[in-house]
């Protein structure tokens, strides 16, 4: 019965003579006969055929604009929050500036996107932009840091005396107070203050000091000293020294004598005591502690 | 059927003689998709002002399969499908009714109100083949091209249908 289609032929008048006979025969064809002749008289309910067509005159012009229409009052502004949000996102995002900040008494190491390290000394804080880092590495500092940069294009320190460029290396960098020191331990390392440019190899120090350029003595670390709470000052003034060791022990020293020495030397940034006396013994001075004060006085 | 537009439709003559030619069938045929009036004279505008949207990329000739394709699209939006409700035209009646018996004319009312319930349930796609051929009087080829479909397919759907009616009527005589 699948294929058959019979009935299909026989309501098309398309059966022969025989196969017509033999299809009348059927008890069945009373009832599709009485179909046949009755599904003929059905109509259909008629419509206004001309009101439709009007109908269509009205809409078809307006057609193609119902749809932009529609879409008009809500799109353009949609689009426009979208942009608008792009863009302020994006502004932010190219001009944002991340902050690190190593407060008094304490060390901040963190990674640059490059992977590059930093260890921010006490008291110190590094700015830069995540954004397009890659090719657009560069640092502000302003305080004290080691840096232990990933291989790659130039790498730029920012201090408010000169800038340091480098290029795959390890180095250290002071900027306090007027001041720069700035020492490689690896790598090659561009110092440029106003119009004069440094080169340094591993080991070699140079020193800015208002202008001036100081000579150090070269260092046979490979890492700076204060990352083992051990500082090396090369020609500081003492006050300098003072500033220093009240970033990290956080406390406030107040000086009390007259020193123009400048302080050659390594003091330690983990005992108080000891750095004092190591003050006292070469200044000659006395210490009097109280509480988070100490004053330093002549002998 | 004039097939024989010249250029584009996109005429307001041409269009308009192309909607009194066409329009009818279409309506017809989404009334027995739907069995609903509003529903079919929405499709049939519907169809006819997408015809006019695309009048420019549309050929003439393709215009009424064209007609025919949206419609059969936009069946597939509408779900809520109501019953087929036709009417048995009123010239048609026979003649000599008046020699008829009371019983007979009865047992003949019975049967068509059981005929018009039977086509209502019948499946969408039987009823349309089967009303396009014998209230349309559509040629087997022609209900194929407006359904999409081969003649063959036509004739399985009318067969069906047939076969499905006689069941229907017979078993609640």
């Amino acid at each position: 019965m699948n294929e058959n289609v019979t009935l299909a032929k026989w309501l098309n008048d398309e059966m022969n003579d025989k196969e017509l006979k033999d299809f009348m025969a059927l008890p069945e064809y009373a009832t599709y006969s009485k179909i046949k002749e009755f599904s003929g008289q059905l109509t259909v309910p008629q419509a206004d055929m001309d009101a439709l067509y009007q109908n269509i005159a009205r809409n078809r012009n307006k057609a193609h604009q119902p749809k932009v229409r529609k879409l008009n009052p809500w799109m353009p502004r949609v689009a426009a929050i979208l942009v608008l949000a792009l863009g302020i996102t994006f502004f932010f995002y190219t001009t944002k500036t991340t902050t690190q900040i190593a407060e008094a008494g304490k060390m901040d190491t963190f990674l640059l996107p490059d992977n590059s390290e930093v260890v921010l000394n006490a008291g110190s804080e590094a700015d830069y932009k995540e954004f397009n880092w890659d090719s657009n590495r560069k640092l502000q500092l302003n305080g004290e840091a080691y840096f232990k940069v990933a291989k790659g294009k130039t790498f730029d320190v920012v201090t408010p005396v000169g800038t340091i460029t480098v290029v795959g290396t390890q180095f250290n960098v002071r900027a306090r107070n007027g001041r720069l020191d700035v020492t490689c331990f690896e790598g090659k390392v561009k110092v440029t203050n106003g119009k004069e440019t440094v080169f340094l190899t591993p080991g070699k120090t140079v020193a800015y000091e208002n202008g001036t350029k100081l000579n150090l003595p070269d260092v046979k670390a490979t890492k700076p000293g204060w990352l083992n709470h051990e500082t090396y000052f090369g020609k500081v003034r003492l006050q300098e020294v003072i500033s220093e060791m009240e970033r990290q022990y956080n406390v406030t020293i107040n000086l009390n004598a007259k020193a123009e020495k400048r302080f050659n030397g390594t003091i330690p940034m983990n005992n108080i005591d000891n750095a004092l006396d190591q003050i006292i013994l070469v200044y000659h001075l006395q210490a009097k502690k109280e509480g988070n004060i100490i004053t330093l006085s002549a002998e | 059927m004039k097939q024989e537009q010249p250029i584009g439709i996109c005429e307001e003559l041409k269009f308009s003689a192309f909607f009194k030619s066409h329009a009818k069938a279409l309506r017809n045929f989404l009334y027995y998709k739907f069995g609903n009036e509003e529903q079919a004279d929405e499709a049939t505008q519907e169809a006819f002002i997408k015809l006019w949207e695309n009048c420019a990329s549309v050929p003439t000739e393709k215009a009424k399969s064209f007609l025919y394709t949206v419609a059969n699209n936009t069946t597939l939006n509408h779900i809520a499908h109501k019953k087929v409700v036709l009417e048995y035209s009123k010239k048609n009646v026979n003649h000599d009714t008046n020699n008829q018996s009371p019983e007979f004319l009865m047992e003949e009312e019975q049967f068509k109100v059981k005929l018009q319930k039977a086509i209502a349930n019948l499946s969408e796609a039987q009823r349309s083949a089967f009303l396009l051929h014998r209230i349309d009087g559509k040629k087997y080829h022609e209900i194929a091209e407006i359904l999409g479909i081969g003649v063959k397919a036509v004739e399985k759907r009318i067969h069906g249908a047939l076969l499905q009616l006689r069941k229907e009527i017979d078993t609640f005589r």
